[in-house]
């Protein structure tokens, strides 16, 4: 299950219900279930990276805002100002680790039928059946 | 026949004359090569055996299925940059985008008279393999109906500013212009070794063996006698089975310019430059934002190619259809400000530098796996930021409204032509950027004296009589063009040179 400090951060990431073309959240793209596949089948390096970005959005993105943490104690706004403050930091590993934060998040998102439908991408088959061929 | 290591539940013992490990670009292409004779042989690859018909488009489990290591292995440096390689039944050449280049005169020259391989690697004798290849998978322009404007603005940005660039020259037959040659064509249009040589082999007798990782090659003085390793469930990277291969005539590897020299390393073939000289393509690109919509959905992955400045700036410029998934990550932004961006993916052309760069790095193991060390030299930065500014002059020159430039330090965007100044003043810090890394060269390098390299002019490692390497791990140096023809026409020489020598 998604651990709630992870949902809130990824929530602020990709928040539901805030962009015309593009409502859907993390909530509306079955992120739940995809987070359980990662952690069942991902390699344990991108399983740690991905826990290590976390923690790192949690703990060091207010302090680039000159706030404390943890992240989540704050409202929409000022969440989403210390994570997009983490593309912005002089340490590349901060950056590093929004940029997996974003990878993660994109594997799901960029796969989700509403998304693509939304955007006219053909829909992205997850299992061989949706092949041509098949 | 096929052994399929994930359903392998016993232990195989099996003696053959040749034990080719790896099936990429290489290691196909030498069994495409010995299956022409009488030999037995066992062409042995550590990913799954992954049919066309079970390509996916959806990234994520096309990364679990065909990807090494799902792309998480990075190289340690100023930059992390994540390598890309396939790790399924026909290797790379599964992932990659057909594109076909031969050795440009100007690189192999230098393998001529600065390595003295003139006589190892004659050019014209490759010509001719690559003749015989080009017209096994087809090669040929990429065809006007399958451009999709991804590719043809490019040309209309190289008719603009007279600048050399032309439709990619792709192994494909009937391409439908999918643009999924990255996580595998569910057409089987492109002619991967899972697709031609594989089976070419497989039909003319060679044994596969899948999941199926060599964890050593067993060495007695100078002889390889065969290889040890087990069949293992190639996701979880769970062993299943042992398995023992012998070989009667030669142990052939092919395994990439990483795992080769690994392999070597484990099976207890020491040499001083034995997984050094690391080269590879470092690759970056720009996002072009147009008014009219792009949709790089269809079109060839990477239709179209300019090659102005391979030569004096020592670097290519191509499109490239990104899955929507890996585009939504390089994208800036968070919540509605991303959203925003990737609702614009529609409209965006990605144009990638690939870099011949001069930097040399390390491959090893550690306790904590592979390690690849590998830093961009200054004279490297110097070509990227020229390359990316010459990239962003191509976008503005096909229309576009903006480019996304993904440069720390550099605006965001760029709105003009005037705007190009930002790259002359751009960081030379390799963190600065975001790359990944393909084409990997160089780490197990033909010499004509033992000291000076891994593998002898006969391909056989140094010191050895009968381990050879037919991958771009002999390669002396990067080329600065994409290697699947080149590593090819490399394997099919080496392997035609011992099918001969074991016939006399």
């Amino acid at each position: 299950m998604l651990p709630r400090s992870t949902r809130i951060i990824l929530h602020t990431l990709l928040p539901s219900q805030s962009h015309a073309v593009l409502p859907y959240g993390i909530d509306e793209i079955g992120f739940e279930h995809f987070y359980a596949e990662l952690m069942r089948t991902a390699t344990t390096r991108l399983k740690i990276v991905f826990r290590l970005a976390v923690w790192c959005a949690l703990w060091i993105s207010p302090l680039l805002i000159g706030r404390a943490p943890p992240l989540t104690r704050y409202e929409d706004a000022t969440r989403a100002r210390a994570l997009a403050a983490m593309a912005q930091s002089r340490f590349y590993l901060v950056r590093q680790m929004l940029l997996v934060l974003k990878l993660v998040v994109g594997l799901c998102y960029g796969a989700d039928p509403s998304v693509r439908a939304a955007l006219n991408y053909p829909v992205a088959t997850a299992t061989p059946e949706g092949n041509p061929r098949t | 026949m096929i052994f399929d290591g994930e359903k392998e539940q016993r232990a195989i013992e099996a003696d053959f004359d040749y034990i080719i490990v790896g099936s990429g670009a290489a290691g196909a292409t030498a069994a495409r090569v010995l299956a022409d004779t009488d030999a037995s042989i066992a062409l042995v690859e550590e990913g799954p055996a992954v049919q066309t018909a079970e390509f996916v488009e959806a990234l994520f489990p096309s990364m679990r299925r065909i990807f090494r290591d799902m792309t998480m292995l990075t190289t340690r440096g100023r930059a992390m940059m994540p390598i890309i390689q396939g790790s399924c039944l026909g290797g790379s050449t599964v992932v990659n985008s057909g594109i076909s280049w031969r050795i440009p005169d100007d690189v192999w020259e230098p393998w001529r008279a600065q390595f003295g391989l003139g006589d190892a690697l004659p050019l014209s004798q490759l010509h001719a393999h690559w003749d015989l290849i080009e017209r096994e998978l087809a090669v040929q322009a990429t065809p006007r109906a399958v451009w999709g404007e991804n590719n043809r603005l490019m040309d209309v940005a190289c008719s603009k500013l007279h600048v050399s660039g032309f439709p990619t020259q792709r192994n494909v037959r009937a391409c439908h212009g999918s643009a999924r040659c990255l996580t595998g064509c569910p057409f089987g249009a492109k002619q991967s070794m899972l697709v031609s040589y594989v089976p070419y082999a497989e039909q003319r007798g060679a044994t596969l063996f899948t999941s199926a990782r060599v964890d050593r090659i067993s060495i007695k003085g100078e002889h390889a006698l065969g290889v040890r390793g087990h069949f293992h469930q190639p996701t979880l990277k769970t062993n299943i089975a042992p398995f023992t291969l012998r070989a009667r005539k030669a142990v052939i590897v092919a395994a990439s310019a990483i795992q080769t020299p690994l392999l070597l390393h484990r099976s207890g073939v020491r040499a001083a430059h034995l997984g050094q000289h690391f080269q590879a393509h470092p690759g970056c690109s720009l996002v072009g934002v147009f008014d009219q919509p792009v949709r790089s959905w269809f079109g060839a992955t990477q239709g179209y190619e300019v090659d102005e400045h391979r030569g004096d700036g020592r670097f290519k410029v191509e499109s490239i259809a990104l899955p929507l998934e890996t585009l939504c990550a390089a994208l800036p932004g968070v919540g509605v400000q991303w959203l925003a961006n990737i609702a614009d993916a529609p409209h965006m052309a990605i144009w990638a530098v690939q870099l011949r760069a001069f930097a040399e790095g390390t491959v090893r193991n550690s306790f904590l796996g592979t390690e690849v060390r590998y830093d961009l030299t200054p004279r490297d930065m110097a070509n990227l930021r020229r390359a990316l500014r010459f990239t962003a002059e191509l976008l503005f020159a096909a229309g576009a409204r903006e480019i996304i430039t993904g440069v720390h330090g550099m605006p965001e965007r760029l709105h003009r032509p005037d705007d190009l100044k930002y790259f002359d003043s751009a960081p030379a810090d390799p963190a600065a950027y975001t790359f990944i890394l393909s084409h990997l060269f160089g780490t197990a390098r033909m010499s004509v004296r033992a000291q000076d390299g891994v593998v002898g002019t006969n391909f056989c490692v140094h010191d050895m009589r009968n381990l050879y390497v037919v991958d771009s791990s002999l390669f002396p140096t990067n080329l600065g063009v994409n290697p699947q023809l080149p590593i090819m026409g490399v394997a099919m020489h080496a392997a035609r040179q011992l099918a001969e020598r074991e016939q006399h």
